[in-house]
Formats: C-alpha cells, sequence, structure tokens
C-alpha cells in the first residue's frame, strides 16, 4: 500500500487526493486528536507550544466591502479577450487588492510552505504492517 | 527526590498516536526536531506508542513540526489503524509511556484501534471562485443586481451604505449555498463512508468541508464520488480530497473519571 500523494492545487479539475498542506494541517492537528493530559498525568513534559490559534472566520464590514468590490470587478466584459491598457491597469489593481485582503494565516501559510520546499510532495511511508489480525 | 542534575540537552519522547503493536516503523523514518531522531515504536501487549526523542528544552510549533506531525500519522493511517494525539504530546521517557499510557489505558486503546481496522480519514474541501459564485448570486437574487447598479451609479463615498449591503447580502446568500452543497457532498458521501463530520468552514468562500471516516480499500469508490461531485461543480467549486489521513475528527478523548 502506497500513499496516494499528489501536488495540490493542480491545474483545474479534480485529479484524486492531494496531500495536506500547511493551512490543512493546522485546521487538524491542532484541536482534533486525543489529548495526552487526559491518559498521562503524572510524567508530561511541559514544553512550550509556538502555535496560535486564529483561524475563526468572522464575517465583518470588511468581508462586506470586499465582495462589493469583487462584484465591481465581475463587470468586464467575460469574453473580451483582448487587453486594452484599462484592462491591464485593471489586473494590476485587481492583483494589489487581492494580496493585500488575504487572510493574515493564508498568506503566512504560502511563505511557511515556500519555505518547506518540496517537503510536501515527498510524503514517505513511516511504518508498515507486519501482519494483520483476522 | 531527583532535582534536575541534567538541565541540559534534557531529552523527552514525543508521542504522535497509539497503533496496533504489530506496526514496524520504518527505520530511515525521522520524526520532529533539529536534528530529527528516528521514529521508534514503544510497546505493550496489543498497543503501541509512535514517538521519537526530542529536546525537551525546545519550543515545538514551527511549521516544520506541524508538517511533521502530520505526515508521521498519515503516512501511518494508510497502512494500519491509528489513534493520533493532538499536536504537542510530550512525555518524559520510555517507562511513562509504557505505564502511564499503554499499560494504563491498554484496553480502550485496544478496542478503538479494533474498530478503526482498515479505515482511514479523509477531508473533502471545496471553495467557491468568486467570480463564478457571484456571477451566479447576480443572476439569482434581484435585489443583488439592483444593489450592484446603485453602487455603480453612485459616487464612492456616496454608495458606501449600499456596498456594505451588497456584501452582506452575498456574504449570508455564500453561508446558505454553503449549507445546501455542505448537504448535498453529504448525501453523496454517505454510501461511500463509515461516518462524517460536518467542520466549521475556515473561509469566507468555503462551499464544502467535512471529514469522513472510510475504509481505505475502498478508496477509489471515495475518489469516483467526489470526483463526480467536482465534475457537476467545475468552474464553481474548487474541490479537494486529502487522504487517507489518521481519524482526527473521530477519537474522542475520554472524561476524566472522578
Amino acid at each position: 500500500m502506497t500513499t496516494a500523494v499528489q501536488p495540490s492545487g493542480g491545474g483545474g479539475g479534480f485529479s484524486g487526493p492531494s496531500s495536506s498542506g500547511l493551512a490543512d494541517v493546522i485546521d487538524t492537528i491542532l484541536d482534533k486528536g486525543l489529548v495526552i493530559d487526559a491518559y498521562v498525568r503524572v510524567s508530561l513534559v511541559g514544553i512550550e507550544l509556538l502555535t496560535i490559534d486564529a483561524r475563526i472566520v468572522v464575517a465583518s464590514v470588511d468581508t462586506y466591502l470586499r465582495f462589493a468590490e469583487a462584484v465591481n470587478r465581475l463587470d468586464i466584459p467575460a469574453n473580451d479577450q483582448q487587453k486594452g491598457l484599462p484592462d491591464l491597469m485593471q489586473d494590476m489593481t485587481e492583483g494589489g487588492a487581492k494580496s493585500k485582503t488575504k487572510g493574515a494565516l493564508e498568506a503566512a501559510g504560502e511563505k511557511l510552505t515556500d519555505f518547506l520546499g518540496a517537503d510536501d510532495d515527498e510524503e514517505r511511508q513511516t511504518a508498515r504492517r507486519k501482519r494483520r489480525d483476522g | 527526590m531527583t532535582t534536575g542534575e541534567q538541565t541540559e540537552h534534557r531529552t523527552a519522547l514525543y508521542v504522535y498516536g497509539i497503533v496496533p503493536s504489530d506496526v514496524e516503523s520504518d527505520p530511515e523514518a525521522r520524526g520532529i526536531g533539529d536534528p530529527p531522531s528516528p521514529i521508534t515504536l514503544v510497546k505493550h501487549g496489543d498497543v503501541a506508542a509512535l514517538v521519537s526523542e526530542i529536546d525537551a528544552g525546545t519550543p515545538l510549533g514551527k511549521p516544520a513540526d506541524l508538517s511533521m506531525h502530520a505526515q508521521v500519522l498519515d503516512a501511518t493511517s494508510g497502512v494500519a489503524p491509528v489513534l493520533p494525539l493532538r499536536f504537542g504530546a510530550v512525555v518524559a521517557g520510555e517507562d511513562a509511556v509504557t505505564e502511564e499510557l499503554l499499560a494504563e489505558h491498554h484496553d480502550e486503546f485496544r478496542s478503538a484501534l479494533e474498530e478503526l481496522e482498515g479505515k482511514a480519514q479523509y477531508v473533502v474541501k471545496g471553495r467557491y471562485d468568486e467570480q463564478a459564485i457571484l456571477r451566479e448570486i447576480l443572476s439569482e437574487s434581484d435585489e443583488a443586481a439592483r444593489l450592484r447598479d446603485s453602487v455603480n451609479s453612485l459616487p464612492e463615498d456616496a454608495a458606501r451604505n449600499d456596498r456594505i449591503a451588497l456584501g452582506e447580502l452575498i456574504n449570508n446568500t455564500i453561508a446558505a449555498k454553503r449549507e445546501q452543497d455542505t448537504s448535498r457532498t453529504v448525501e453523496v458521501l454517505e454510501g461511500a463512508c463509515v461516518a462524517l463530520n460536518v467542520r466549521e468552514a475556515t473561509h469566507e468562500r468555503d462551499a464544502v468541508y467535512l471529514a469522513c471516516l472510510c475504509e481505505v480499500a475502498e478508496q477509489d469508490e471515495l475518489e469516483r464520488v467526489v470526483g463526480e461531485l467536482a465534475q457537476d461543480w467545475e468552474g464553481r467549486v474548487e474541490l479537494r480530497l486529502l487522504g487517507p489521513l489518521a481519524p482526527y475528527d473521530f477519537v474522542v478523548t475520554q472524561q476524566p473519571q472522578g
């Protein structure tokens, strides 16, 4: 059995299971899973944890204005492929707004993923099974 | 009383999760830490803990630590049942793992692992394409279209209230669509898995976010139904399937007795 791993965010469509990015991992391992203190009390080693909990989505006026701005940008005819100067400028503002409005965590996640390099793709099997109980 | 004779380079065991004792660790596999130590198994009876040595003086939680925790558990979940521990479980040493963790809770771990035999967690995550979902909402809602026209015809300052109203309407409409699309996904997945957990949305354009517990042997079927859904939503929702993962969403910590 090999772990099916494919780089996430391929060129559109669905291409089978993808590997977890840092954002996926954070959603999962920080507040799910068994809590060790419930099982081990005496010999716990308290190690400082650097992680912060910053994932809650709160809809705010900011969110609303962002959506309104996105609606505003929709007005460029979708089938107008010819790019004139105004369109190019639109692209630039779009790009600028996008990076500005990106959630802090998401942006951080991307940076960290870069930092991690190809680690995500070379997920390896860390254990195997000797036998399986029938 | 023993008071820290060795305060420097004090090592401890980082515990990733609990597995059946017939699991073998890959001698090449390394865990959390810099430099990382090998992943080993501490066994007791039918259960074992996946552990690696770490320096007890170094704070944990760097991106590489988080990724490694998940990677060790997820890689295991494809070959054996595993009870994942939440990130950051550190115990004094091997004796503590054997006596306090494994011996003390042997039977409950064993029965939980038996229940999980052959199963793993998968996460289905979908996000609306911004342009597509906005066009959809504008075409369905007269109110949204009216607000859009009003915003366009007024100077920016004068239109502020309408812009907020438009954005709020869109936000609420997306929330309603998320609920519908999540229900649809649940219906589609129900036949392909054993259990489902709908997660809270973590992004304003989340279309669906849920974890499901499925037979690893039936992963093809899961891929097929999720693939169909993805095809149906092409251009509208970007759908991802993550897995096999350790069953983080389906293990429950026992309540302290008393």
